[in-house]
């Protein structure tokens, strides 16, 4: 009797057929596995996400708290005549205190933040221990704590994004004898400031004025290169490194407007540091 | 034992389709869209298996250093054992082959085995693939896994256009290569 199917026919038709089977469970296989690894880094993405709001909501607590020690202070900086400024800046030291425990690893870390909290501290402990502190006095302490405050809300703010974010950024320094030196595509957490993009591209030697404001940090040496000042009776000039941050929109550069340490960095900005010559008259 | 290569008609041959796989080889053409397998199948067809599989690997050798992706490295050993296969599958349909067979039902087959020479150089490539991510340090199933899986959009391309390429270009070859060795004892 005849086969109905012919053997060869049969091996050509599992041969074609295990084709198609493979073919197939690959593609499966391939599919499975990009499923796979996309609910993994979904998953990842999810959970940074929680821990971004998680940090978010205790971050805004502590917030919320100093700001309300602030308002008591301000309520009684603003209203009674008769108000004891120097026991209320007993209390503003408590406040100060309190930053240090509520944002201990910033104030550790962040060098800027870290003299204006140390400055703002001995000028409270200062006038304290003097008594008698006026309401100028106990004013001008208020603000640059509340100053501080905000910077550091600001700062661990952009910490925050800073887990998921980061710039790159770009930037130049001319040492102001020809020589322009580039440093391009430098990545650094969303949130940093000019200052801490130049501790990253060069030694530098910063210096913190607390009458400076917004930003306390002066550069008097980038890379070995120090400033130079001369005063005289009617005028000071000298060379000192000056910023500027580039403007896209005009194609010109922008000389700086507050101190390195307060200016943010944004992704894609190009920012100097260049060496040159200034003076100033005193009349 | 004569070789079979010892017929300069043959040799000349083998030069010819060398010199003609590796211009192919050479030449700007989709990935994965190639003619050496077929070229060595037929050969493996006309001069038997053990010349197809010979064919496969010198091809696939010298491709390995001339090849437009660049140096083979680590694959060329499994490049050339995945073309040995399709050498030795054209000696080995060459030898089932029965001795009439209708166009095509011909091309149909030829067809089919260009699908699984496709699917098995394939394979055995992806392996070596693996091998090459377990030698920088992945665990050995996760390679061989990933290997596979990343490869299996070229291969999909390969075994289509071999599928095609076997079916349509088979026939006329071996008619032709058959006439060109006429004379010889051949298979």
């Amino acid at each position: 009797m005849r086969r109905l199917v012919e053997k060869r026919t049969l091996i050509f038709l599992t041969l074609a057929i295990l084709v198609w089977a493979v073919s197939i469970s690959s593609l499966a296989g391939y599919f499975y596995l990009q499923n796979t690894t996309y609910t993994k880094q979904i998953a990842e993405n999810q959970q940074s996400l929680n821990k971004t709001a998680s940090n978010y909501d205790e971050s805004m607590s502590k917030c919320n708290m100093l700001s309300s020690e602030y308002a008591a202070l301000y309520v009684n900086y603003s209203d009674p005549p008769s108000t004891n400024f120097t026991l209320l800046t007993g209390l503003l030291g408590g406040v100060v205190d309190n930053l240090m425990g509520n944002y201990s690893y910033l104030l550790m870390n962040q060098k800027d933040l870290n003299d204006t909290y140390h400055d703002l501290l001995n000028q409270t402990i200062a006038t304290c221990q003097r008594g008698n502190v006026s309401k100028e006095e106990f004013g001008e302490l208020l603000s640059e704590s509340y100053e501080l405050f905000n910077l550091l809300v600001i700062r661990e703010l952009s910490g925050l994004v800073s887990e998921t974010v980061t710039v790159a950024v770009s930037a130049c320094i001319d040492y102001g004898n020809g020589t322009v030196e580039w440093h391009n595509g430098t990545n650094l957490p969303a949130g940093s400031s000019l200052f801490q993009l130049t501790q990253e591209i060069a030694t530098v030697d910063p210096k913190y004025y607390s009458w400076a404001w917004p930003g306390h940090i002066f550069i008097e040496a980038v890379n070995g290169k120090k400033e130079s000042i001369s005063y005289h009776a009617e005028y000071s000039d000298g060379y000192s490194w000056m910023w500027y941050y580039w403007n896209s929109d005009e194609q010109k550069w922008v000389s700086g407007p507050v101190g390195c340490d307060a200016w943010m960095l944004k992704d894609g900005g190009v920012y100097k540091w260049s060496f040159e010559y200034w003076r100033f008259d005193w009349y | 034992m004569k070789s079979r290569l010892s017929s300069p008609r043959k040799l000349a041959l083998f030069g010819v389709l060398a010199a003609l796989c590796l211009a192919i080889q050479l030449t700007p053409r989709p990935p994965n869209v190639e003619f050496t397998s077929f070229l060595t199948f037929t050969v493996g067809v006309i001069c038997g298996a053990l010349d197809g599989a010979f064919f496969g690997c010198f091809i696939m050798f010298v491709n390995g250093f001339l090849s437009p992706y660049g140096f083979a490295g680590l694959n060329m050993p499994f490049q050339m054992f995945g073309m040995a296969i399709a050498g030795i599958l054209g000696g080995v349909y060459r030898k089932l082959m029965p001795e009439q067979i209708d166009s095509a039902r011909f091309c149909t087959e030829t067809a089919i085995v260009g699908a699984v020479i496709a699917l098995i150089f394939d394979l055995v490539t992806n392996v070596g693939v693996g091998f090459q991510l377990v030698l920088s340090g992945t665990n050995f199933a996760l390679a061989m896994l990933t290997a596979i899986a990343y490869g299996v959009f070229f291969s999909m391309v390969h075994i289509f256009s071999n599928t095609a390429v076997f079916g349509i270009l088979t026939l006329p070859s071996i008619k032709t290569l058959n006439n060109l060795v006429r004379g010889e004892k051949i298979g």
